[in-house]
């Protein structure tokens, strides 16, 4: 179906639960044939809307690729993601929830470190004095390795983190890490501490669509709906 | 076909010095790019994983390859060396090729290192000759001048450090000066919370590791930095200095007598010899010499001597040579043994 709107829905979390307000406040019943767990669903009414429910990562990759026109996903994934992706997705509307902070954390009993300048002294001295680098575990590889480089901060290693980030200094995986936190419950409660400074980016759930949808039949109404 | 006359030429002259060709590899392990250029460079290299698991890229940049290949043979003698090829780099502007075209010579592992700066900028003006402009500008610096500067200033050792490790980035050195102009970096509310901490925690087994640190570590380094703050006052007058500093600049034969005079005026226990620059004469084929304190900002691994040779040619100013001191490199590299180095690139487009 040439003209069919592909929209993405994150599938499952917080954020799910939040943008599934956004669609009953517009009067917009979402349909799911094979019950709550389907991720294909419609919409009541609305014959040209497929909804896609997806990874909120996956989300802004299928957007990049044109293979969702509409999608719901947060500030800080659109941002991480590579630089030609962005540049085929068009950010529609910040929404006033899902928010949380990418921030450094390093391990609390370090007492000298309150600063990324710290940070930055730290890192000299791994290479210089332990020939090592500074490991920082991240879901965030692009976002982290911008800030700490525009901080200062040039001699550390990225490890690539899929969950759990909170545990990898205790585990000899890595010596600090940056994740997104609302609360910093987790950090805090992991023996993590936010650096003074260490905040990298503000995210947010966001409404997007894809550049290459632009001229969608019915395309434009439905992202006025949104915004 | 005229640039690779041109630049079979200039590999002659280069030959005719007593340099030797070697070809380089064109694959090189990631790993060596990542340990002397952090993170960063990750952005700018194509790298892949061969059947063993190991990263390896595309050479990125000729002179480390070079240095690469001294370490790797294990040589220990003097060498003259000189090379042609190509390096690929990505680039975030579409319209710059993946592709670069590399000509450089170097002197690795020799103990006379005035001698071969000279050599250096000598073999790239026997070069040039075989090029037609009209004037130019040959323009030298020395990383080594600002350092010692910094360690003679009158701030906390870890601000001079922090200051000679971002001398090569700009903007980032700028915004430290503005640090150093401004309030002071210890907090002193946070500081005596943590004081509790600290003496709680000089209780523990200091040789215990906390994610790669030992509490010996942590301890020692919270002592000396609360006990050597920084003050305001004096960090705005280190910044003044130097601002003024980093804006000498004169004909290369000036070069002794501008520097000690700015060190007599600043009070600063330092003086510079005219045989500590690699030239004395402020005119040499067709070139001004100028001396400049602010050059060679644009690599991290520059710690000497810089230059760079611009030729202005049809009304366009063109820049031919860069090179410099690279003394790190190779210990960067994992050599356990401090070896000099110093180098050039032709810049042939």
């Amino acid at each position: 179906m040439k003209n069919t709107i592909n929209i993405g829905i994150p599938s499952k979390g917080r954020l799910r639960k939040d943008v599934l307000k956004i669609f009953k406040r517009k009067k917009l019943k979402l349909i799911s044939e094979r019950g709550e767990r389907d991720l294909i669903g419609s919409i009541k009414n609305k014959k040209n809307l497929k909804i896609l429910y997806l990874h909120a990562r996956e989300i802004i990759e299928r957007l990049g690729d044109g293979s969702l026109d509409i999608g719901f996903s947060g500030f800080d994934l659109f941002k991480e993601s590579e630089f030609n992706t962005q540049k085929k997705i068009n950010l529609v509307k910040k929404y006033d929830f899902g928010k949380a902070n990418l921030v450094v954390a390093i391990p609390d009993p370090w007492i000298d470190v309150q600063t990324v300048a710290d940070l930055e002294e730290i890192a000299f001295e791994f290479r210089d004095k332990k020939k090592k680098r500074l490991r920082v575990a991240t879901k965030y590889p692009n976002l982290t390795r911008d800030f700490l480089f525009s901080k200062g901060v040039t001699q550390f290693q990225i490890v690539e983190s899929l969950g759990a980030t909170e545990v990898y200094p205790f585990t000899g995986s890595a010596n600090l890490i940056s994740d997104i936190t609302s609360t910093g419950k987790t950090i805090k409660s992991n023996n993590l501490r936010i650096l003074k400074d260490g905040e990298i980016l503000k995210s947010q759930a966001c409404v997007f669509s894809s550049k290459k949808s632009f001229s969608k039949i019915g395309l434009k109404n439905i992202i006025k709906l949104f915004s | 076909m005229k640039s690779k006359n041109l630049s079979e030429k200039i590999l002659r002259s280069v030959k005719s010095k007593g340099f030797k060709y070697i070809e380089l590899p064109s694959v090189i392990e990631a790993n060596h790019i990542v340990q002397r250029s952090g993170e960063n460079f990750r952005k700018f290299i194509f790298s892949f994983i061969d059947q063993n698991g190991s990263e390896l890229c595309l050479r990125p940049d000729l002179t480390i390859v070079s240095c690469l290949r001294y370490l790797e043979n294990n040589l220990k003698t003097k060498e003259k060396i000189f090379y042609s090829g190509q390096a690929y780099r990505k680039s975030n502007n579409k319209k710059d090729s993946i592709i670069r075209d590399q000509i450089g010579f170097e002197i690795i592992g020799s103990k006379d290192e005035k001698k071969d700066d000279k050599e250096i900028i000598d073999t790239s003006l026997k070069s040039i000759k075989n090029l037609k402009y009209s004037t130019g500008t040959l323009t030298i610096g020395n990383v080594e001048i600002f350092n010692l500067l910094i360690s003679k200033l009158d701030i906390p050792k870890r601000w001079k450090l922090r200051l000679s490790r971002h001398f090569w980035r700009e903007s980032y050195f700028n915004d430290l000066l503005k640090r150093l102009e401004t309030n002071s970096d210890v907090d002193p509310t946070i500081v005596e919370v943590d004081k509790k901490r600290y003496l709680k925690m000089t209780k523990e087994n200091k040789s215990s590791i906390i994610a790669g640190r030992s509490i010996d570590e942590i301890l020692k380094r919270f002592d000396k930095k609360i006990k050597d703050p920084r003050r305001p006052s004096k960090g705005r007058n280190v910044s003044k200095i130097i601002r003024g500093f980093l804006k000498i600049k004169c004909p290369i034969n000036k070069a002794a007598q501008e520097l000690n005079k700015f060190f007599k005026k600043n009070k600063i226990n330092l003086a510079v010899d005219q045989k500590y620059f690699p030239l004395s004469n402020k005119k040499v084929s067709k070139l001004n010499v100028i001396f400049s304190t602010a050059f060679g900002r644009q690599l991290e691994y520059y710690t000497g001597m810089v230059f760079k040779i611009d030729i202005k040619s049809k009304n366009k100013i063109k820049n031919i040579f860069n090179g410099g001191r690279y003394d790190q490199l190779i210990s960067d590299l994992g050599s356990k043994k401090k070896v000099p180095a110093v180098g050039a690139a032709i810049n042939l487009k």
